[in-house]
């Protein structure tokens, strides 16, 4: 990014400039996301979409990231700028974008399956573009749980011999539980968003709801970690 | 495979030629073209030439075609288009499962849209298992079909 892109970018979307390892960024308020881009294009001369897409920034709501670019021309290198909003995690709901630059519309339906942000005024194009018919909930979201290990057991293992399957059938073989214990695998690292056993699925009547956002966003302390 | 282990070269072939289609998903269909060179460029002689006389792994789709080996990623949402192709196939059909994927989601097992396994789909009568598998690997899954199918092995 140089000082003569970050000052031009600056001026023209009335916006402090960010730094982002290089690339000039600039956040803008919801209500101004339509109108920045727009201005982007028509007056900074941002004429290639390169891509959007969105991240769960669990409290603070959905952050729509953008990125535009200036293509490099003779004698001009290409000049790339990200804009930024946050989309509040009640109503996620933003002004479409594919009245500026047509090829948002895909990308704009993906953020709209992967983290239900609905785009208003959008192309109305119908039907799913990735995810089956008949699926339920926005999967990039930090509240979705991924809850196979609930109803069956993971079939899997880092190493070879070492699922639960091939560990129960050398313990039968073996009849030496002290045995297996020592072999005991080191603790299982999971995959963000599959929950601990016994912090998802039935439980006894009565007891509180989990919460899914804790549940499946890690954000409770692990080993030597704070929030 | 037990005691009674049958070597590639022995495998009973019965005459008949297998034309064999690949579904290709992801990453392990490039062991599956690997595969296919192999047994394309075997000669006389070589461990594979036997196997080269009774399989096409060429075949030009799933019309036709007596094998069907699934090699990657099946997700739900293309669970319908791989179901699509099974119908297209003859009736005397087989399935090869070929990699972890195809055999249980694999490193996907947790994901939201990964089916685990193609065999929630479709009747699998070989897993070849691996992350990928080897091009033997396959091969052998082939001949191991072929056992079957002859009453060498179960």
């Amino acid at each position: 990014m140089t000082a003569e892109w970050a000052a031009q970018v600056g001026a023209v979307l009335g916006a402090e400039v960010h730094d982002d390892f290089g690339v000039a960024r600039v956040d803008v308020a919801v209500a101004g996301w339509l109108g920045a881009l727009r201005t982007a294009r028509d007056e900074l001369g941002c004429t290639f979409f390169d891509w959007l897409t969105a991240v769960d920034e669990v409290r603070d709501g959905y952050r729509l990231v953008c990125h535009v670019a200036i293509p490099p021309s003779k004698g001009a290198r290409m000049r790339t700028l990200i804009l930024r909003t946050l989309v509040s995690r009640e109503e996620p709901a933003v002004p479409s974008v594919s009245g500026v630059f047509a090829g948002a519309s895909w990308h704009e339906r993906e953020v709209a399956e992967m983290f239900g942000v609905h785009f208003t005024d959008g192309a109305g194009v119908g039907g799913r573009l990735l995810l089956s018919a008949d699926f339920e909930g926005h999967p990039l979201r930090k509240d979705f749980v991924l809850a196979s290990r609930v109803a069956e057991p993971w079939p899997g293992a880092k190493e070879p011999g070492e699922s639960d399957a091939s560990l129960a059938r050398q313990q039968a073989a073996r009849g030496d539980a002290a045995a297996s214990a020592r072999r005991a695998p080191r603790r299982r690292s999971r995959p963000a968003g599959v929950p601990e056993p016994g912090e998802w699925g039935p439980r006894e009547s009565g007891s509180p709801d989990p919460d899914p956002l804790a549940v499946a966003s890690d954000r409770k302390p692990r080993r030597g970690g704070a929030l | 495979m037990g005691e009674a282990q049958v070597r590639v070269d022995e495998v009973p072939l019965g005459g008949t030629r297998w034309r064999v289609h690949d579904l290709a998903l992801a990453c392990c269909a490039l062991e599956y073209a690997a595969a296919s060179v192999r047994l394309k460029t075997a000669r006389a002689g070589d461990s594979d030439a036997e196997l080269a006389r009774g399989l096409d792994l060429l075949a030009p789709g799933p019309e036709g075609a007596d094998v069907l080996v699934v090699s990657g990623t099946v997700t739900d949402a293309l669970a319908p288009s791989v179901l699509a192709i099974w119908e297209r196939m003859r009736r005397s059909r087989h399935v090869i499962s070929f990699g972890s994927c195809a055999n249980s989601g694999g490193p996907y097992w947790d994901s939201y849209c990964v089916t685990k396994g193609v065999d929630q789909l479709l009747p699998v009568d070989v897993y070849v298992p691996g992350c990928p598998p080897r091009p033997e690997a396959l091969l052998d899954g082939l001949a191991q079909l072929r056992r079957q199918l002859a009453g060498v092995e179960s």
